[in-house]
């Protein structure tokens, strides 16, 4: 490959430091929510009146410690509320933690929900564009891959069409083709798949799995053990918002069935 | 050792430009205050620009007139000023004919509404885009302030070409620029305050309203602040578009240079809004899309 050459060039030690160490680092993460209603005039009125108001909370990560190394598809296992998607959402730099830090080695590329970010009135072109200009990436490569997105999503015309037109399962395709069509150094699939259909879903897997192949990172979240079972590595399980086990794919997962059966 | 990994954006040629950034990219996310320093708006410059095109073009879609509005919006105040004020009362002008009067100082207002009406919910309409990407808030009221600049240069250039038509356009229109920016500046920092507190407290939704109804009548467009009784006059300067009116009436028109007093205190409030709105935005972005 005439690439090493090139890296040659600029020098590979430091390059090797940085490439070596783990490309997510998260140390004693915690996320803490305030539950029920933020602001109402009761509350108001009670606080004027001198009264102390009382905020119930939720630990919603606990103490979460684990890393990810680079070209590692790692998987996250876990009932609905078990802090699965508020770690996502920290790692993509959505919101902070309360406590800990987690240290990110790489460009991140969250997928957490289809048809983010589209906007109903624009047609599929624009929200292209757009969503791909908010995940980072310049104009003129968002659009020198247009055709590539239209094929992969298989809309073909329909791209010129308002977006509030489009079923699900097309704006499924859409963001997904968005999404696989750009190379960041991590991706994150949060219950992505659940919507598209089987011929679709399965050139997904593809993707992704080429993604992992091409050595690139990947984070997998998903209800289907049998999906995580065939793309990760290793995976780690949560529960109530702590990382119950982390470790290589089977294990993991036969320990979370023998929990759940 | 076997041969390093290499990701495929390395060698992926057609980006490469941007991919190289990525090589000893670290990030280190944890509990701050404050995430944005003022040099990141630079960095946000591509996302301002397609959400201000989008939130431009959304505004007028499914609509029978479309962009048409923008012209038809002004003509309306201009044509409730005309018989509102106008037609019932003798208002000092200096001389200058009165729809040109009005309409050297409409653009600040329509600009202002416009951008209020779209920046104080563009935080809480972009919800769903804020809880699923790491999309830079800030530029979510920015670009409002981008997307309803035809509604500050409709009614501008309408106001500067009356005025050369009726032959009473002053050479001060070059310092107009400066005029603008301070209009902008007003709305930065109104639109910046309101689209932060209004992710907490839905309140900014009632009192929006009510403010854009009277703020029209508290802002010099059909008058002059210097036909304003004394104690009114020392006050409608805590409007700081009454400052910024008067201004650009002043530049664009051969007329007498606003009072100082109320160009200070408008300046001084325009001045705390900017600072109050970038602190409460930076300050609250952190935590708005755990609130929204």
């Amino acid at each position: 490959m005439t690439a090493l050459s090139d890296i040659d060039t600029v020098g590979v030690a430091p390059l090797l430091a940085w490439r070596d160490r783990p490309i997510i680092e998260a140390n004693h993460l915690t996320k803490v929510y305030r539950l029920g209603e933020h602001q109402s005039l009761r509350a108001t009125l009670t606080v004027l009146a001198g009264g102390h108001r009382e905020y119930q909370t939720l630990r919603a990560l606990d103490d979460v410690s684990f890393s990810i190394a680079r070209g590692e598809c790692f998987g996250i296992v876990g009932t609905n509320g078990s802090g699965k998607s508020t770690l996502l959402q920290v790692i993509s730099q959505i919101t902070l933690p309360t406590a800990g830090h987690v240290v990110v080695r790489g460009r991140v590329l969250p997928l957490l929900a289809v048809g983010t970010g589209f906007h109903p009135e624009l047609t599929g072109r624009e929200n292209v564009v757009l969503f791909g200009t908010v995940l980072g990436f310049p104009r003129r490569a968002i659009l020198g891959r247009m055709d590539e997105i239209v094929a992969f999503a298989e809309i073909g015309s329909h791209i010129d069409t308002p977006l509030k037109r489009y079923s699900s399962g097309m704006q499924a395709r859409l963001s997904f083709a968005v999404a696989m069509m750009f190379p960041a150094a991590i991706s994150i699939f949060d219950e992505v798949l659940a919507v598209t259909d089987d011929e679709f879903t399965s050139r997904c897997l593809q993707s992704i799995e080429s993604i992992i192949s091409g050595g690139r990172t990947a984070i997998f979240v998903s209800h289907d053990a049998g999906l995580v079972r065939r793309l990760c590595d290793r995976v780690m399980w949560m529960e109530s918002g702590q990382a119950r086990l982390v470790g290589p794919t089977a294990e993991v997962m036969d320990a979370y069935h023998a929990a759940h059966a | 050792m076997a041969t390093p990994k290499v990701d495929p954006e390395v060698w992926r040629t057609p980006d490469t430009d941007v991919l190289w950034q990525d090589i000893d990219l670290e990030l280190r996310l944890e509990a701050v205050k404050t995430r944005i320093h003022p040099r990141d708006i630079r960095a946000m410059l591509p996302v301002i620009r397609v959400l201000a095109l989008r939130d431009f073009k959304a505004k007028f879609k499914q609509s029978l007139l479309g962009p048409v509005w923008i012209f038809l919006q002004p003509l309306a105040l201009l044509a409730a000023f005309i018989v509102g004020f106008h037609a019932v009362a003798t208002i000092n002008t200096s001389g200058v004919p009165y729809i040109v009067f009005v309409l050297v100082a409409l653009g600040a207002w329509t600009y202002f509404q416009a951008s209020l009406s779209m920046g104080a919910v563009s935080v809480v309409t972009n919800a769903q885009l804020m809880q699923r990407t790491a999309c830079p808030r800030l530029a979510f009221p920015i670009a409002s302030l981008i997307a309803n600049l035809p509604s500050l240069g409709v009614p501008l250039v309408a106001g500067v070409t009356a005025a050369a038509v009726t032959g009473e356009l002053s050479l001060r229109v070059l310092l107009l620029p400066l005029g603008l920016l301070w209009l902008i500046a007003v709305t930065a920092g109104v639109v910046m305050m309101t689209s932060a507190l209004n992710v907490r407290y839905r309140d900014l939704l009632a009192i929006l309203p009510l403010v854009l109804q009277v703020g029209v009548f508290f802002s010099p467009i059909g008058y002059q602040t210097s036909d304003l009784p004394s104690v009114a006059r020392a006050l409608i300067g805590l409007n700081p578009l009454a400052g910024v009116m008067e201004t650009w009436r002043w530049m664009i028109l051969p007329i007498h240079p606003p009072a100082a007093g109320l160009i200070a205190t408008s300046l001084a409030v325009t001045v705390a809004f900017v600072l109050a709105g970038w602190f409460i935005f930076t300050r609250s972005e952190p935590t708005m899309a755990d609130v929204v």
